[in-house]
């Protein structure tokens, strides 16, 4: 019961932050677009006048981009330089936004606000910065672990068979993926009890984030992994339905980059439910707010 | 001493007549002159990876020349040191332990009557003069060989497999043995293939470079552990098991080139496409991609006899090797080839079928017609590559020949212009060099990609129908005869001007001038749109322009002129279609010789839009991008791409960051 009170408890929490997310979400497009818009000028001045782009009406055509020649070379450097410029920045604004929503997710947060939204952003920065970091070391080099020790044990094996090499990698893969929601479990209680300890270590923070996690281990896990279904669920939904829609007018491409827009808003919006649930698993089952039971028990004591 | 005769065809009766064998013949009719022919009785060592046996073979003098010596091919010594010009080339190493290297040692070479040759031999390297090279052996005759007279010899050699698999070798216990045995060159008579005097074709073997040969008749007994499944360019005749061993006999006739593959691990499938028995061996895990494989081949099959000539032979082998002999894979050897594949291989890339198609053709190019690869290798490889285009955009989509996935779709044809077109040495050389003679690394894409790529030009000039009637007459005159590229330049010319007329010249020399011998290359441009408003004159005038005095009141007169420019050097017609503002077209034809053309037209009309080869026939052309103007371009299917980008980015770091 505990699972569906935290999801319930979380949904209204990420709903009530809605203003948050749509503050992440605008600080992500803004992100992005100062990285795409020289993009777009500068393949508008590659292409000129010229009528190729129209052979891109049916989808992606490679043609239309190998022609470009050397402006190509230059267009990819630009991309690739900027697509990891773009992620080193949002790494670092995603600390600072995460750090934001888990405390406009708190119980004890009130109606939102985006001077709070802002001040627990500034206040749990460096936390969140190094919980992330982290917790991305240690994903990498367990997924490097998963995938390529058994890849280096089928590839200098001479004897098994391609079919049961591909199926070891799909087993790890699958093994992966299923631990995966415990690292983001991790990093979930250790940045919600970072937003409610302020003063406390962020290496403690990840401490208690181990421990919450293998404490109340398959409440948590079950709850994570029904949220990264609906997620999972979100994105099957934009793969079948944004890709495949090619629209050929301007309008008609206004209409598409509003639709990916909110898309991407619902997503974050699911994933800010993720984090709200987290937060509100971790304040059901633990009594790490004393004061928040405190203001509760005088709220019954008045009562009586 | 060297048994001569000018019946060749009692000496092939004396040879073989009392071998049982004799009766099993695979072709009624001869296909071929079967200029030479082997029988070899050869035994693999699984354990030292050696084959070692006895070869009998012969060849005839077909020319009116009288051949002092004659001149054969020992490939496998290309892998006897780093220092061969096979490795001085690649820059490779064929690998530090004996166990590693491979080489041919030929332990009595006799003729009929038992006389050593052993002395008369003598290693050449007659294209770079490299001593360590013994990739070719020259042998000086006691006594020339006449016009007719044939040439028998008795040969006990050995070979050992080099581990390092370059298209021939070993892996554990996988075998792909190629270029295994002492192999006649080509003699070349003085006007075969426009050489201007008679002499031996026998090139040492380079790190870029394939084969060239006679077609020739095998008999070949092997000897080898029960356990290893087989497969070969010839017809197996029978096997008998003794005990841990078994000895199978296989037969080819009019093939160049005898190739043999031995592994446990094999499954064999067989299909058939009309009356050609196909085998496929395949490793036993991979059987996933058995009806991809036979599926690709039939297309193959279908859509070369259909446009170029029929598959003479009632047998094919393809071999997809297991991984560790990845090193065989993408080769041909006529009636047999080497796929690629792996187990997982998703189905909306078709990268396995474009192997199999690009092997079988060979078949047709490297093996009816059977050019020479060491000379003229896009004569094969080229020719080839375009028909690999064409049947894999035929049978797997137009747009979407290599990838068909709902979010990108790649024509085969595409990728291969792209390049060649991105290619920074695309003009380093022409296409006219010798194999190992391309600068810059430029063998592949000049031979494969870039005749590919003309060769699409020049169906778009002459259309697809003309084509096909080219390669059908090509192959009509030309099959088991060795053509050149001057050979078939003239079938080309022939058959233009028989269907065209003159509409293209006298002769097509002018487009393989510049694309086949020549280095340029092609890029049209639209430079400009100008609509002239002309200003209403007061009164009637004797203007010459008779619409000026015509017009209405109502409608503005324009002079339009669409301005184009040939940037390029090389000068090919193209196709130009003027759009109007009414929306009136008009086709232009310009013979894009000149370095600016202007087509002006005067009506009440203005030019809206100008594309030169609207079509994308010119496919030499190295930029479509300036091959259109538009007074207003429509940006909505880019910028809906960038927009899917930003969304793809935004989605992706929303995932990524936790």
């Amino acid at each position: 019961m505990k699972i569906f009170s935290s999801l319930k408890s979380g949904f209204c929490h990420a709903l009530k932050s809605w203003k948050g997310v749509l503050i992440v979400w605008f600080s992500l497009f803004i992100l992005v677009l100062i990285f795409i818009y020289p993009l777009r000028s500068s393949l508008n001045s590659a292409f000129g006048r010229s009528m190729i782009t129209e052979k891109l009406a049916d989808g992606f055509d490679i043609e239309v981009f190998a022609d470009l020649g050397p402006a190509l070379k230059s267009l990819i450097s630009f991309f690739t330089a900027g697509f990891m410029v773009v992620y080193l920045i949002g790494f670092a604004m995603n600390a600072f936004l995460t750090s934001g929503l888990f405390g406009s997710v708190r119980k004890k947060s009130g109606k939102f606000s985006s001077q709070e939204f802002f001040r627990e952003g500034s206040k749990n920065f460096w936390s969140f910065l190094i919980i992330l970091l982290i917790i991305a070391v240690i994903i990498s080099f367990f997924s490097g672990i998963m995938i390529g020790v058994p890849m280096i044990i089928a590839s200098l094996s001479e004897n098994i068979s391609e079919k049961s090499q591909y199926t070891t990698m799909f087993s790890a893969m699958v093994v992966l993926l299923l631990c995966l929601p415990v690292f983001f479990l991790v990093a979930d209680y250790a940045r919600a009890w970072k937003a409610s300890h302020e003063n406390d270590s962020c290496f403690r923070a990840i401490g208690f984030g181990f421990g919450q996690t293998f404490s109340k281990f398959w409440s948590s896990y079950i709850m994570i992994v029904l949220l990264i279904f609906s997620q999972i669920i979100l994105g099957i939904l934009i793969l079948l339905i944004l890709p495949a829609w090619k629209p050929v007018t301007g309008g008609g491409v206004f209409l598409l980059l509003i639709i990916s827009q909110l898309s991407l808003f619902a997503r974050l919006l699911l994933k800010t439910w993720r984090y709200a649930s987290v937060t509100s698993m971790m304040e059901e089952t633990t009594n790490i707010i004393p004061e928040y039971i405190n203001i509760i028990q005088d709220e019954q004591r008045r009562s009586n | 001493m060297f048994q001569k005769t000018r019946l060749p065809v009692l000496l092939f009766c004396s040879v073989f007549v009392s071998h049982p064998l004799s009766a099993q013949i695979i072709n009624k009719v001869p296909l071929s002159e079967r200029t030479t022919v082997y029988k070899m009785d050869v035994q693999l060592d699984t354990d030292a990876k050696t084959l070692s046996g006895n070869m009998e073979a012969f060849w005839i003098n077909r020319s009116t020349d009288t051949v002092p010596d004659i001149r054969m091919h020992l490939y496998m010594n290309a892998f006897r040191s780093n220092r061969t010009t096979f490795y001085k080339e690649s820059g490779e190493s064929p690998g530090e332990k004996d166990q590693d290297l491979g080489w041919i040692e030929i332990k009595s070479f006799r003729d009929k009557n038992g006389l050593d040759l052993i002395p008369k031999m003598e290693y050449i390297s007659p294209d770079d003069g490299n001593r360590e090279d013994k990739t070719v052996v020259r042998v000086l005759l006691p006594e020339a060989t006449k016009p007719g007279d044939t040439v028998f010899v008795n040969i006990d050699f050995e070979t050992k497999l080099p581990s390092r698999i370059r298209r021939t070798g070993y892996n554990d216990d996988y075998y792909f043995i190629a270029q295994w045995f002492p192999k006649f060159g080509v003699y070349e008579p003085a006007g075969m293939r426009f050489v201007t005097r008679g002499g031996w074709n026998c090139h040492q073997f380079h790190a870029n470079s394939e084969f060239y040969s006679n077609h020739s008749v095998y008999d070949v007994t092997a000897t080898l552990p029960a356990n290893y499944v087989t497969g070969s360019g010839g017809k197996l005749i029978s096997e008998a098991v003794n005990g841990e061993m078994k000895t199978q006999i296989f037969r080819a006739e009019d093939i160049v080139d005898f190739a043999w593959t031995a592994w446990p691990g094999y499954a064999e499938f067989k299909d058939k496409w009309n009356n050609v028995n196909i085998t496929l061996l395949i490793p036993e895990d991979r059987n996933n991609q058995v009806e991809r494989q036979f599926t690709a081949v039939k297309h193959a099959l279908e859509y070369l006899t259909e446009n170029v000539g029929p598959y003479p032979w009632p047998h094919l082998t393809f071999v997809d090797p297991p991984s560790i002999g990845s090193g065989s894979g993408g080769m041909e050897y006529t009636t047999l080839f080497t796929s690629e594949s792996s187990y997982f291989m998703p189905a909306f890339i078709h990268d396995l079928e474009r192997v199999s198609i690009h092997e079988f053709g060979h078949a047709y190019f490297m093996g009816i017609l059977a050019s020479n690869e060491f000379e003229e290798p896009w004569l094969d490889e080229g020719v080839n590559s375009f028909w690999t285009d064409r049947i894999t955009d035929h049978y797997y989509g137009k747009n979407s020949g290599r990838i068909n996935h709902p979010l990108l779709r790649v024509p085969e044809v595409t990728l291969t212009r792209l390049s060649y077109i991105m290619s920074p040495s695309r003009q380093a050389v022409s296409n006219a060099k010798y194999s190992w003679n391309y600068p810059h690394g430029t063998y592949g894409m000049m031979s494969y990609q870039k005749t590919a790529t003309w060769l699409h030009t020049l169906t778009g000039i002459v259309s697809e129908e003309t084509m096909n009637n080219i390669f059908r007459e090509y192959y009509r005159k030309w099959a088991f005869k060795h053509p050149s590229g001057r050979d078939f330049v003239n079938v080309v010319n022939e058959v233009v001007k028989k269907e065209h007329g003159d509409r293209f010249g006298n002769d097509m020399n002018w487009f393989f001038d510049q694309t086949l011998y020549g280095s340029a290359v092609c890029d049209y441009k639209v430079s400009g749109i100008r609509n002239r408003k002309y200003q209403k004159p007061a009164g009637k005038t004797n203007s010459v322009d008779a619409v000026a005095n015509e017009w209405p009141e109502t409608d503005s007169l324009y002079t339009a002129t669409a301005q184009l420019e040939r940037i390029g050097d090389m000068m090919l017609p193209v196709d130009v279609l003027i759009h109007f503002t009414n929306g009136d077209e008009i086709l232009e034809n310009w013979d894009g010789k000149a370095r600016y053309k202007d087509f002006t037209y005067t009506g009440y009309r203005e030019i809206q839009w100008v594309k030169i080869d609207p079509e994308f026939r010119i496919t030499m052309d190295v930029n479509y991008i300036n091959n259109s103007i538009t007074e207003e371009p429509k940006r909505a299917p880019l910028h809906r791409l960038i927009n899917k980008i930003l969304s793809f980015v935004q989605f992706f770091l929303s995932i990524m960051l936790l």
